[in-house]
Parts: structure tokens; C-alpha cells; sequence
């Protein structure tokens, strides 16, 4: 507890605790156990997981993930599978990597120092630095290079639109929310898009909206093609400066529905310190965690400094 | 809470690498911990959707990595302390309880034979518990394994609303003074 309280205060924030641990707290009482200056007391939460942790059969906590959710994980936090050589990777688009560590309180102990624990990782540090400008010119030369395939087919002839403009759900609606964002966050910068000769974005305008204090942002587009959410989707990729540029976060996959202004936040997966690039691609329904870069449709940067 | 016991390097903490975004750690807190999580998981789920739970689970999981303290927890009971959070917040977003169940399960404790080797929150909680009157602990083991709401225990068990709650109290009090090595009479 951070500061001296009443018999009554330290009553009712064990039981604020007590609730925390069993069954969760309303935004209220969670409000309420802050003002109490409790809400960084763990050990009821300790304590309950520690008997969690006691009725656990010893033999299900060995067996692991079922077959194939690991690498949903994996895929979520956008790291390749194990099997994956890293070098296989600046020819890709990997997902993103874990987070770097937040503004939290301290740890009582030194920092750790990341190990490199494979041959692949030890390659992967070595290059890392020297790929970090490398990456983002490879990306914006991906997707020049695609000029040369322009018009070797056709993308959105004949396809449906899909019923919703984006499959991240937000309230207030997109318009406003990204209004009120560019209102309220001094760091939102606005960054235009810059269409590659990709069928799907020809003649796409728009721009983004980001804030790295708030962690937020919106894709505005207009003029990029409806997609049909079953056949493919667009996944929109983050580069950070802070992280190695082989692994953008991944920024979230979207549909649109129509040629018109289109609004789609963003739903970064991890923190983004910095951003240098936003891309966006062609993908199959659901995302990928690889991106082959077949298909960049538009990207946005800010300008150099 | 915790002193941490000799480790050896396959025990040695994870999440400081993984906040350091370390990928072979990522992989490595996966296999580790991966049984945990999914058991948890679907001891929670039961009838919902376990391999989201298990997803959203590892994503808290990296983003809480930098705010683990080896001081404080082990990292086994860190990992499931985030897992029942954001058990708990599917559970209250759902706003049922996570059993289909009429009647919920009593987990067994392990005798003192068979203490859980897990990490030593596990084992400390074992004997705790143990040691607990008897309708305390059912209480402790309805609410915090089985997910049920004072009221639904009183319900299951036929207790009053007023005694649950103080089992539930005075159980839970219990194991955290058995965790913190002290008396609970000395505790705040």
C-alpha cells in the first residue's frame, strides 16, 4: 500500500483486492482501489494464481499448445516459426516482434542483456544494423518495381464490395474519432499516401493519421479498390525506428467497401516508438505474419528530417 | 514474495529477453509456458473459445514481460497471474459464468507426497491450502479455480452469502500470508 490509510480505507481496499483476484473489478472500483493507493499490490493476485497453479495436473502443463495454436501465437506476435531460417527473412515481410519494455516501474535487479541463443539470431543482430535504412528503401523499391507488372492483371474487376469498411470495430465512429485524434494529440502527424502502379490503388489518394504518444491512428483512403473480403484483404505494416526493420508491426488487416472516403483505424499490435514507414499490402483473408511484398498498394512516410 | 531458487538454465526467466524482443524467447516462453496458459485457459473457457483466450493471454503476456520482478514472483506464477486477469476480463465480458456446468468441480489438493513441483507459489499454496478448514477451502477453490461468483457458490454449496464471503476472505488471506512467509495476524 503506498500510503497510510484508515482501518476502513485498508478493509475495503483488501476486499477491492480480494474482488480483483476472484472475479475483476468495474472500472469503478478499479478507479476506487487506485485512490487507495492499492492497485500495485500483486499479492492477491499472486496468491490466487498460486492455487491456481496447485490444482493444475502436473502432466497438462507439460504437454505445451495443442498442434498448430503455437504457431498462432507465433503468429500473433508476429515471429516466424522456429523452423524459419532468419535469412530467409529480407526477402520477406516478417510480422512484428515483441515489445521493447515500457515506462513501467523499475525492476529491483540490473537489466538484462539479451542473449543470442542460435546461429540465425547471432546473423540476423550482425545484419540487423546495416539493414536498418536497407529495409525501408527495399520496401519503397518493392513496391517501384511493381511497376514493371503493372497491368499484368487485373485486380478488382468484377468483385463485390465487401459489407463493412473495416473488420476493427471503434466508437466513435472512424470520421470523428480521427478528427478528434488530429485535435487532441500535438505528435499526429499526417502523412499522404503514395500509390505504386498496383491495379488496386490506381488513382488512390489519402493519407494517415498516427500518434506515437497515443498509440492510435487512422488510415483515410480514397479511390482503392473494394476488396471481396473472402478472395483477399489489405494488412497494413508499421516500420519502427526503434526496432529492426525486418520486423514491421503489423498494423492490422482491413477491407474496404467502396471507392469512396474510407476511414480505418489502426490496430497496431505492438507499440510503435517511432514510425518511419506505414505500408500496405495485398494479403489472403486474415492477415499473414510473412508478407511475400507481392502486392504493396500504397505507402506513406514522413519526410526526412 | 518470492526468493528465487536455484535455477538451472532451463528455468532461468524468460520475460526479461522477451521485453528485450529476443524472438528465440518469444518461441521458448511459448513452449514453457504454453501448457500453463492452455490449462488455465480452458479451465476458464469451458465452452468458449480457448485458443482465443490462449492468443489474447501471450499478447498481454509480452506486453507486461517488462514490469515482471524475479523479487516479487516467479516467473511461472507471473505468467499465470496475467493469464487470470485477462481470464477474469473474458469471463466479465462475457458476463456469464465460465461453466456450462450445473455444478462446478472441486479441484483436488495435492497431498504432501505429491506437492506440485511447478514453482514454489504452487507448492507454498498447496500446503496452504491443505491446512485451511475444510468449507474455507472449497470456498477459495470454487472461486478462484472454478470461477463462480460468491453468490453462485452460496447457491452451490447451500451456504449463506454473508459466510461465503468471509471464506472466501479469510482463505484467500491465508494462502497470501502462506506465499509472503508470515503470520497473517502481521500482515496489513
Amino acid at each position: 500500500m503506498k500510503r497510510e490509510l484508515t482501518e476502513t480505507q485498508m478493509f475495503r481496499a483488501q476486499d477491492l483486492l480480494l474482488a480483483r483476484a476472484t472475479v475483476g473489478l468495474s472500472d469503478a472500483e478499479a478507479a476506487e482501489l487506485a485512490a487507495l493507493g492499492a492497485d500495485e499490490d500483486l499479492s492477491f493476485d499472486l496468491a490466487a494464481a498460486a492455487i491456481d497453479l496447485a490444482t493444475l495436473d502436473p502432466r497438462d502443463l507439460e504437454a505445451g499448445l495443442p498442434p498448430g495454436l503455437a504457431d498462432k501465437v507465433l503468429g500473433a506476435a508476429g515471429v516466424p516459426p522456429a523452423s524459419m531460417s532468419m535469412s530467409s527473412i529480407p526477402t520477406t515481410l516478417a510480422g512484428v516482434m515483441p515489445p521493447r519494455p515500457l515506462p513501467v516501474r523499475p525492476a529491483a535487479g540490473p537489466p538484462e542483456v539479451a542473449p543470442v541463443t542460435s546461429l540465425d539470431e547471432a546473423r540476423a543482430k550482425q545484419q540487423g544494423k546495416k539493414r536498418s535504412r536497407a529495409a525501408v528503401i527495399g520496401w519503397l523499391a518493392a513496391a517501384a518495381c511493381l511497376a514493371l507488372a503493372a497491368g499484368a492483371w487485373l485486380w478488382a474487376s468484377g468483385q463485390k464490395p465487401a459489407d463493412q469498411v473495416a473488420t476493427v470495430p471503434v466508437e466513435p465512429p472512424p470520421a470523428e474519432a480521427r478528427a478528434k485524434l488530429l485535435a487532441s494529440a500535438k505528435d499526429a502527424a499526417t502523412l499522404a499516401w503514395t500509390a505504386t502502379p498496383d491495379p488496386a490503388a490506381k488513382g488512390a489518394t489519402g493519407d494517415v493519421v498516427w500518434s506515437a504518444s497515443e498509440q492510435r491512428g487512422y488510415m483515410r483512403f480514397v479511390g482503392l479498390a473494394p476488396n471481396d473480403r473472402t478472395q483477399l484483404q489489405y494488412q497494413l505494416w508499421i516500420f519502427d525506428k526503434d526496432r529492426d526493420e525486418k520486423f514491421p508491426v503489423d498494423g492490422g488487416v482491413f477491407d474496404v467497401s467502396s471507392t469512396g472516403e474510407v476511414i480505418v483505424p489502426i490496430s497496431a499490435k505492438l507499440r510503435v516508438t517511432d514510425a518511419t514507414l506505414f505500408a500496405v499490402t495485398v494479403e489472403k483473408p486474415g492477415g499473414v505474419v510473412v508478407s511475400k511484398r507481392e502486392r504493396i498498394v500504397v505507402t506513406a512516410a514522413p519526410r526526412a528530417s | 514474495m518470492h526468493a528465487s531458487p536455484d535455477m538451472s538454465p532451463a528455468d532461468a526467466p524468460l520475460l526479461g529477453r522477451v521485453a528485450a524482443g529476443d524472438a528465440a524467447a518469444v518461441r521458448e516462453c511459448i513452449a514453457r509456458y504454453g501448457g500453463l496458459v492452455y490449462s488455465l485457459a480452458r479451465r476458464s473457457e469451458a465452452g468458449g473459445d480457448v485458443e482465443d483466450a490462449v492468443q489474447e493471454i501471450f499478447l498481454d503476456l509480452w506486453k507486461s514481460a517488462p514490469r515482471f520482478d524475479a523479487n516479487i514472483a516467479s516467473e511461472t506464477a507471473f505468467v499465470a497471474m496475467i493469464a487470470r486477469r485477462r481470464l477474469i476480463d473474458r469471463r466479465r465480458t462475457r458476463g456469464r459464468r465460465p461453466s456450462t456446468d450445473p455444478v462446478a468441480e472441486v479441484p483436488a489438493i495435492p497431498d504432501e507426497a505429491n506437492l506440485p513441483d511447478t514453482c514454489a507459489e504452487a507448492s507454498q499454496a498447496a500446503r496452504a491450502l491443505a491446512r485451511l478448514r475444510p468449507e474455507q477451502r472449497q470456498v477459495l477453490l470454487l472461486s478462484i479455480c472454478g470461477g463462480l461468483s460468491h453468490g453462485e457458490i452460496g447457491a452451490q454449496t447451500g451456504m449463506p452469502l454473508g459466510t461465503v464471503k468471509a471464506h472466501a476472505r479469510r482463505g484467500l488471506l491465508s494462502i497470501r500470508a502462506a506465499l509472503l512467509g508470515v503470520q497473517q495476524e502481521d500482515l496489513p
